[in-house]
């Protein structure tokens, strides 16, 4: 397959080779790969040694600019007799010697360049030239807090591995990297700090990562539900986030991260309920701040939840609870509503969900607030038509205000869901379905696992000392140990007593 | 698959097995006042449906039916109504003054079998006729809200005792105990007053309390008060407020029964008509409230010892402190026990006027 014009050694140019010559030459790996318009296949020859020698690579997957800056003028310059010898000539730290036919596919697909003398075609090397191409760290949006950090994942994994290793420089951050989908070939990255963290739970997530069977894996969120305790339950059981710092402060409590290439979002795990109501912020503001916000946010969720089939359940079976003085303002409400309670609620329920879900497809986020307030003119409207009551209309807007307090999207998506069956067990049996239908929630979450740790803990199993950092955010000094739920191999953060100490007087 | 079955199964079932009745707010009549009168040899018993307007203000509608029994009155009614009425909401049940001389027993046993109706729901006798009291229009929050506000009103802060379906039905079934009841009194077509306290021997009522006697009531039978008494000392009148009192039982002697009675009064002057309250006339002041509290207190239960009624529970006291208690032989030395009333009157506070 030499080709003649190029043996001069005066004439190095490079030379592409006819394609149907190619094609008869092609060695049996080739074959797929000539199919694609971006695989190149070039020769050339050495200037001092006349060494011929051939370079095999995916042109949209390496970058020119180390190819002609610093592979090219060393290996056409200097005395190049052998293969071994480009570890001497080429000033690239990612150079690899094989005689594995099989690496090739994987090592051209991931951006390396293959490099062979034309005598010995048995022996290849792989030069590392990947071109990266990823946006830039931007500011987190679904997350985002107006004080601390600004950064916020991107879909390229180095850079993400990057921006948690930067916040904690020690040889005891451990990524474990995996390749999964036997398409997608995706790289999966496990991060846990080894001294602290259970190696139950790692081993835990290494089998189970492992033991996925899938094609394409495209975002963290497939690996989310594939590697569940219980893939139908409504809750997520690995929290998603896309802050840095988020990772680095629950990589030093013991848990363990995982990124996907491609994915801009870690997930976090072993997690709790609990954990789906706090959000990252609370913790740069004052304890006593961000406890009050959280119990807001419980409220708010609780409210959200209740709200509706509450006022179903009172309406249409326990007029004897509702007090005398409100009785005239529902009665008054209702009156003209040509509805049961349950289908008013029902219809109100479903224009909000309809309005957030268009909301959501808007391109713009501005989208979403414009659906909200489309959905409070459109609710006004119906009240003046007399197709619902304007008292369920202010609760049904509240409700769903309340439940944009939740700081996980995941999480407030669930919500959305739960409030349908307590809404028909209250039209079936007034406050006694609505008891019914927590109690089915409750199982539901006592049972619920995440990474084979509790999903409630701390309040069930009940962890006192876990209550500390859960629906209040307990002060710095009071947090100096880790969730005792991980069994963390070093439960103790830092010392509290010499963290209580006070240090104002020098002596 | 067996799960799945067992799934359909229960969801059938529930679904299935027919639901609760729905009683959907604004489809049903909503009772809040019910009252029965005597009329011929039958009851005649009217409710209260309050009627919201859309312009926000109660009217008050009453349906009127004759019949036997609570229930079956307010069945007869439904004959005459478009929607169902529903008495889980009722705030007062009132008497008329006939039938409660008859006895009401009967009548609240619809109360008590019925578990949406409350156990605070308001009673009271009527002097007079209960279906009058409906005819009026109280107030602008309809006739029911008008009605129990007044008797809570006067429970809290006035003079009345705290009366209750529950207390009523504690004190009947309670042996050595008789019940007692607000007594009402339509006095102008938009007002209707305390006047005073029905007095029942166990199911019927027999006598009553003046509002005036009615302070000296409280302070025996309920432990809490925060009426208001006029006294004279010293030519000058003065208002007392009694913030606390409390009172306390001794059973002394038990042939013949001996007890004693003890008040405490906390109390403040609120208005008095000399000049400066020096610690001399609060001194005086308190020593004749002392006087004036024992007398009266006296003169009640002597008054009830001659009825054979006892609404402050002495027999019940009695019952507690003595094994083995005879309550027909407590009903004859009743009327024969010794009763003393003691009363300890500290005022402590007597108002910023110097």
């Amino acid at each position: 397959m030499q080709n003649e014009r190029s043996s001069s050694p005066e004439k190095n140019q490079q030379h592409t080779q006819n394609k149907n010559e190619e094609k008869k030459n092609s060695e049996d790996w080739e074959k797929t790969f000539l199919k694609s318009k971006d695989f190149t296949k070039t020769n050339y020859i050495n200037q001092k040694t006349g060494k011929p020698f051939t370079f095999v690579f995916m042109s949209t997957l390496v970058d020119e600019k180390i190819l002609s800056n610093s592979v090219l003028p060393a290996l056409l310059e200097e005395e190049l007799y052998q293969l071994s010898d480009i570890k001497k000539l080429l000033p690239i730290p990612d150079v690899q010697l094989s005689t594995e036919k099989s690496e090739i596919e994987k090592k051209l697909f991931n951006g390396y360049v293959m490099l062979f003398l034309d005598n010995d075609k048995s022996l290849f090397a792989f030069i590392a030239a990947q071109k990266e191409v990823s946006r830039s760290v931007s500011a987190p949006e679904i997350e985002f807090s107006v004080v601390g950090p600004k950064e916020a994942f991107v879909e390229s994994l180095r850079q993400n591995i990057n921006m948690v290793r930067k916040r904690m420089p020690i040889k005891e951050l451990v990524s474990e990297e995996f390749t999964l989908g036997s398409l997608s070939k995706t790289k999966i990255s496990i991060l846990h700090v080894e001294g602290i963290t259970n190696d139950e739970i790692i081993q835990t997530v290494r089998q189970r990562i492992k033991n996925i069977e899938f094609d394409e894996i495209v975002d963290s969120s497939y690996i989310v539900q594939l590697i569940s305790d219980n893939e139908s339950s409504p809750f997520p059981q690995l929290l998603d986030t896309e802050r840095p710092d988020r990772v680095a402060a629950i990589l030093a409590e013991g848990k363990i991260a995982i990124l996907v290439d491609g994915s801009p979002h870690a997930l976090i795990g072993p997690t709790t309920l609990i954990e789906f109501f706090s959000s990252f912020e609370d913790y740069f503001l004052n304890w006593v701040l961000s406890s009050f916000f959280r119990l807001i946010r419980v409220f708010g969720v609780a409210f959200s939840i209740l709200i509706t089939p509450i006022y179903v359940a009172a309406l249409t079976y326990h007029y004897e609870l509702i007090p005398k003085d409100l009785l005239g303002t529902l009665i008054n409400s209702r009156r003209v509503v040509p509805f049961p309670p349950i289908l008013e609620a029902l219809f109100l329920e479903i224009t909000i969900e309809l309005l957030r879900e268009a909301g959501a497809r808007l391109p713009t986020k501005v989208g979403q607030t414009i659906g909200i307030v489309g959905g409070i003119v459109l609710g006004t409207a119906s009240v003046e038509a007399g197709l619902t009551s304007n008292v369920l209309l202010i609760f049904i807007a509240l409700a769903a205000l309340a439940a944009f307090t939740t700081p996980v999207y995941k999480m407030s998506n669930t919500i959305r869901l739960l409030r349908f069956p307590f809404l028909l067990m209250a039209e079936l049996w007034g406050l006694l379905g609505i008891t019914i239908a927590f109690c089915f929630l409750m199982t539901h979450l006592i049972r619920l696992t995440s990474l084979g740790h509790p999903f409630l803990e701390p309040l069930y199993p009940p962890r006192v000392q876990d209550l500390k950092d859960a629906f209040i955010r307990g002060s710095f000094k009071d947090l100096n140990r880790r969730p005792s739920y991980l069994r963390t191999k070093d439960p103790i953060r830092f010392s509290g007593e010499k963290s209580h100490k006070k240090k104002d007087i020098d002596e | 698959m067996r799960g799945q079955k067992l799934f359909l199964l229960l969801l059938s079932l529930m679904l299935l097995s027919g639901c609760v009745q729905k009683e959907v707010v604004d489809d049903v009549n909503i009772a809040v006042g019910i009252g029965l009168d005597k009329k011929d040899d039958q009851i005649l018993g009217s409710v209260m449906i309050p009627v919201y307007k859309t312009d926000r203000s109660i009217e008050n509608f009453t349906f009127t039916s004759k019949g036997t029994v609570t229930r079956d009155i307010i069945f007869q009614m439904s004959h005459k109504s478009s929607q169902p009425i529903v008495t889980g909401s009722l705030e007062v049940g009132l008497f008329g003054e006939e039938v409660a001389r008859e006895g009401i027993i009967e009548f609240l046993d619809a109360f008590q079998r019925d578990p949406s109706v409350g156990a605070r729901v308001y009673l009271a006798v009527v002097d007079g006729t209960a279906s009058e009291i409906f005819k009026g229009n109280y107030g602008d929050r309809g006739n029911a809200i008008y009605l129990s506000g007044l008797i809570q009103q006067n429970t809290e802060r006035g003079n009345m005792p705290l009366t209750n379906v529950h207390q009523f039905l504690f004190d009947f079934y309670q042996k050595g105990k008789d019940p007692f009841l607000p007594l009402l009194k339509k006095t102008q077509p938009d007002l209707v007053n305390i006047a005073g306290v029905a007095l029942f021997k166990d199911e019927k009522v027999i006598d009553s309390i003046p509002t005036s006697k009615m302070f000296y009531f409280k302070l025996l039978v309920d432990e809490y008060s925060e009426g208001t008494i006029k006294i004279k000392a010293d030519n000058k009148e003065s208002v007392i407020k009694s913030l606390k009192s409390k009172y306390k039982f001794r059973l002394k002697k038990r042939s013949p029964y001996e007890f004693d009675i003890h008040i405490n009064i906390d109390a403040l002057v609120s208005e008095y008509t000399g000049r400066t309250v020096s610690k001399k006339v609060v001194k005086k002041i308190e020593k004749q409230l002392e006087r004036q509290v024992a007398s009266e207190c006296t003169k009640l239960i002597k008054k009830f010892q001659e009825k054979n009624i006892d609404p402050i529970g002495l027999g019940h006291f009695a019952k507690t402190q003595t094994r083995g208690f005879d309550f027909t032989k407590w009903t004859e030395e009743y009327p024969n026990a010794e009763v003393k009333v003691s009363v300890d009157v500290s005022i402590a506070e007597v108002g910023v006027v110097e």
